[in-house]
């Protein structure tokens, strides 16, 4: 066998080089070019894993599970004043005996043994009073001595109004039906919507700033401890509604199918979109000249007294039929009778609890609108709503978290969810007062919907293994293969060569040993 | 290749029979049970709709209608704009070769300017991407992100989703750029469950294959529908000569030409518009998945989803409530009180309900199949590189 160089004169054209001669055709030239491209390739392995992998950091799933598992009651406080020890405590049986039967009314709710004698400042009394009943900020009067004897009985009465004080009905449709839920921000917006003021008459505007301060602002002061409130007002002078109502004689009349589509949003723009807090939305509606005076019909299609309506959860409405046609802003009477209206349906939508119709209020002190009964038992309501929403939006973190395998967890969800898991904890560790539990809350449920909106935990676009195939196959194994075979193949002719180095061969092997050999 | 593929049709049929007869011997039963338990209306207090058209360029100027087609609907029907996320992947109303620029129209006789003149396009061009869409459906948004691009529902909404655009098995294409899988949009209906953000959701598709999009869907109270089964095309309806491409898809156009015959107040039931459409000449036969539903469709009124109907309390003449009571609330409004809780049914009277004369129990069968044919065909594909790898080798 010859060496190729040799032959090459002969066999290679001029024109043409044997390639065993070209520089790059160097076993060392072509070996270090393959080294080249695996170093790359497993350099950028590490590259490759890092960016493609999501980072899921460990949430206390365990303890989020245990926590929420335990079921929590807050404790009732109420306190008797004026009569002899243990002369109520039937009372109490009774009503502990209900809590058990009205399971949804009393939920999470338990009554602590009812105390006597002196009675503290936060705590809800119950005072002897001959008279009409009444309630006072916490003080609820009552004659004692009419419902409870001596003898151990007592009248039906005052068990019904303790129930409906402490545990209202919140019939579950009735309560998150026409309540908003709870949020620590709303944007209150009323409008003042004329219907149609060309049609020659209208209510120019009205003095909103003196009727919120009466009637408006000492509620949300009451509230101020539970949510934030911002107000927005505004009037309008065309608002054509988007049906005709039903021309009765002397009247104008709305079904109650009407009712249901009366907002008219696609023309009305009742609010300002630049906050993403709940709005709810109170329109005084005046209509036009041609379809007054306009009035609510019931089911047997005959005009009612009524002339306001609720929408739950979005707002109230009240339609008002101007006495005299003029061209004036609303009179002082008729604001006054609208903002009473608003603030009761303002009221309903928060989910304040009405008192019982045999109790009559007597006017609080300083500005405060609400006794402290009911501001104690909107506080639990709240309570437990915001309780049993982190625990399921805990649950259902962790859960999905589990389930999707692609959702990143950041520090922050994390941070978060431990956050809202410790607030919750501190909830019911110590002794705190309601306002004090009803923050926590409030921040446990704040926390834990945060961690669940978070913006990175989006799980990553799902990609089914065939996919994945498809996409790496051509992408990768047109690259690989050659590189590969050609790194196996180098390997094996290294081998060869320094096996017939060992064999003390003096033939000069190259890979050039391959190319046809013309001579 | 024949053999195997012979057994699976035996399965199939096998499989077909089964369901028959299952559902057979328990609808009347089924259909007695909800008779006595269902209210007549749905329990939701508000109405939300995403409504989107993933398709870019000007041939593609029909899903665009589509989309603009259901918008105007919804919103005839009361939704409001703030409750309605409109994602437009192209603008085919300023495009260069609109003949009639700033309108769209869905019908040759262009009486109806579906553009309009009050029109709000949430996301439009190359924000309508998956990633948004999810954002929307899941409410992971940015904080910086407008009231008017989040879909802010609760566990009283009803959301009608809408997409349109290409499509395929198990997915819809975005933008030419990008794909939503059936698998994301389970996902996110999930999420959407866990966190309560709907009451109950109006799924509808039209898409090739669309019927493939809500087969992986795993939660409650998710009615889907579809315009076309697996391996069937969805067809355009009717070209407009001057606009020179087809304006609307057939599926869509029969759904919107029948809720041209509803208004706020009808009652019209779901049932009543699958039924129809259904007859329609459509090219393709359309599916609707109701296990997950907890209505029978015949109670469910359009307007449930298309409409914002929400059941209002009337208040007493005085306007106090405190010394109004329950009572008298009551007396007017019998209709708001009413309890949505529906014993769920056991797995196997639910069945995949399905439009005449459409094939669900056989299109789902073979979907099962198709998976398994995916690993399989993984398999042989690893399988072919090894050879070929081999093959390299030993030459």
């Amino acid at each position: 066998m010859t060496s190729p160089s040799t032959n090459a004169n002969s066999s290679w054209p001029k024109s043409l080089r044997d390639p065993s001669t070209l520089y790059f055709q160097k076993t060392s030239v072509k070996r270090s070019i393959i080294k080249a491209y695996w170093t790359v390739i497993i350099c950028a392995i590490p590259l490759w894993w890092y960016t493609t992998s999501i980072q899921r950091l460990a949430l206390p799933t365990s303890r989020v599970h245990s926590e929420t598992e335990t079921l929590h009651t807050l404790p009732v406080d109420v306190c008797w004043e004026g009569i002899p020890n243990g002369l109520a405590e039937p009372v109490r049986k009774e009503l502990v005996q209900r809590s058990l039967q009205h399971k949804e009314r009393w939920n999470g709710l338990t009554l602590e043994p009812f105390r006597y004698g002196n009675c503290g400042d936060n705590t809800l009394i119950i005072r002897n009073h001959n008279g009409p009943e009444s309630i006072h900020n916490q003080v609820l009067k009552i004659s004692v001595e009419k419902h409870v004897r001596k003898d151990g009985t007592y009248s039906r009465h005052v068990v019904d109004l303790l129930e409906d004080l402490l545990a209202p009905v919140v019939d579950a449709s009735h309560f998150n039906n026409l309540a908003v839920q709870y949020s620590s921000r709303y944007r209150l917006s009323f409008s003042l919507l004329n219907e149609d003021s060309a049609a020659g008459d209208m209510i120019s505007g009205w003095n909103i700033e003196h009727a919120l301060r009466v009637h408006i602002t000492p509620l949300l002061e009451d509230l101020s401890s539970l949510h934030n409130f911002t107000i927005e007002s505004q009037v309008q002078f065309h608002a054509p509604l988007a049906f005709r109502p039903a021309a009765s004689d002397g009247y104008w009349g709305i079904t109650r199918e009407d009712l249901n589509v009366f907002v008219n949003s696609a023309e009305w723009i009742l609010s300002s979109s630049s906050s993403n807090d709940h709005v709810l939305h109170f329109v005084l509606f005046v209509p036009s000249l041609n379809a007054r005076p306009l009035y609510i019909l019931d089911n047997n299609g005959q005009s009612t007294e009524s002339n306001s309506f609720l929408l739950p959860q979005w707002g109230g409405i009240i339609i008002h039929n101007p006495s005299s046609p003029s061209h004036q802003p609303l009179p002082p009477a008729d604001l006054r009778l609208t903002f009473a209206t608003f603030a009761d349906q303002l009221s309903a939508l928060l989910g304040i609890p009405q008192l019982p119709p045999s109790i009559k209020q007597l006017p609080e002190s300083g500005h405060h609108v609400l006794s402290k009964w009911q501001m104690d038992t909107l506080l639990r309501r709240r309570t437990i709503e915001n309780t049993i929403q982190t625990r399921e939006t805990l649950r259902s973190i962790v859960n999905l978290v589990d389930q999707i395998e692609n959702m990143p967890v950041g520090q922050d969800v994390k941070d978060d969810v431990e956050n809202a898991l410790s607030a919750y904890t501190e909830m019911w560790t110590g002794s705190k007062s309601l306002i004090d539990i009803f923050t926590l809350s409030a921040d446990a449920f704040n926390l834990s919907s945060r961690a669940f909106f978070n913006p990175g935990m989006l799980a990553l676009l799902y990609f089914p293994t065939e996919h994945k195939y498809a996409v790496y196959a051509p992408l990768f194994a047109s690259a690989i293969i050659p590189l590969f075979v050609s790194a196996l193949r180098e390997i094996v002719a290294w081998k060869k060569e320094r096996k017939d180095a060992k064999n003390g061969s003096s033939v000069d092997h190259t890979q050039g040993t391959d190319t046809p050999n013309t001579s | 290749m024949l053999l195997p593929s012979f057994l699976h049709l035996l399965l199939c049929l096998v499989g077909l029979l089964g369901v028959a007869h299952a559902s057979n011997a328990n609808d009347k039963r089924v259909e007695d049970f909800f008779e006595r338990n269902e209210s007549p209306t749905s329990s939701h207090t508000n109405n939300w709709a995403v409504l989107v058209c993933s398709s870019r360029y000007w041939f593609n100027y029909r899903h665009m209608a589509n989309a603009l087609g259901m918008y105007r609907t919804v919103k005839r029907l009361g939704i409001p704009d703030s409750n309605i996320i409109l994602m437009l992947a192209d603008d085919a109303s300023c495009n260069q070769r609109n003949k009639f620029p700033g309108s769209v129209y869905a019908h040759p006789d262009r009486q109806l300017d579906l553009y309009g003149d009050n029109i709000e396009v949430d996301y439009r061009g190359y924000e309508v991407t998956v990633e948004n869409l999810i954002r929307v459906l899941t409410g992971r948004m940015d904080p910086s992100v407008p009231r008017s691009k989040r879909l802010l529902t609760d566990e009283r909404s009803n959301i009608f989703v809408y997409l349109t655009g290409h499509g395929g098995n198990e997915f819809l294409k975005f933008q030419d750029k990008e794909e939503i899988s059936a698998f994301d949009l389970a996902d996110a209906f999930e999420q959407m469950h866990q966190k309560k953000r709907y009451n109950e959701i109006l799924f509808m598709a039209d898409t090739c294959q669309a019927n493939t999009l809500f087969s992986q869907f795993y939660s409650p109270n998710i009615l889907a529908t579809g315009s076309s089964g697996l391996g069937e095309n969805s067809y355009s309806h009717t070209n407009d000569n001057d606009i020179g491409v087809a304006v609307i898809d057939a599926y869509t156009h029969f759904v919107l030409e029948y809720m041209e015959n509803i208004n706020k107040t009808s009652d019209n039931s779901l049932q009543d518009l699958f039924s129809t459409v259904a007859t329609k000449k459509l090219g393709s036969n359309p599916g609707v998945r109701t296990d997950l539903f907890g209505r029978p469709l015949a109670k469910t009124r359009i307007t449930d989803f298309f409409g914002n109907v929400a059941q209002v309390e009337v208040l007493p003449p005085t306007g106090h409530l405190q010394t109004s009571a329950n009572d008298e609330e009551d007396s007017y409004l019998a209709s708001s009180d009413m309890d949505n809780k529906q014993p769920s049914l056991p797995h196997n009277l639910t069945s995949e309900q399905s439009l005449p004369p459409s094939d669900a129990p056989w299109w789902s069968s073979l979907s099962l199949l198709i998976q398994d044919w995916g690993k399989t065909r993984a398999w042989v594909a690893v399988g072919s590189l090894g050879l070929c790898l081999a093959w390299t080798l030993s030459s």
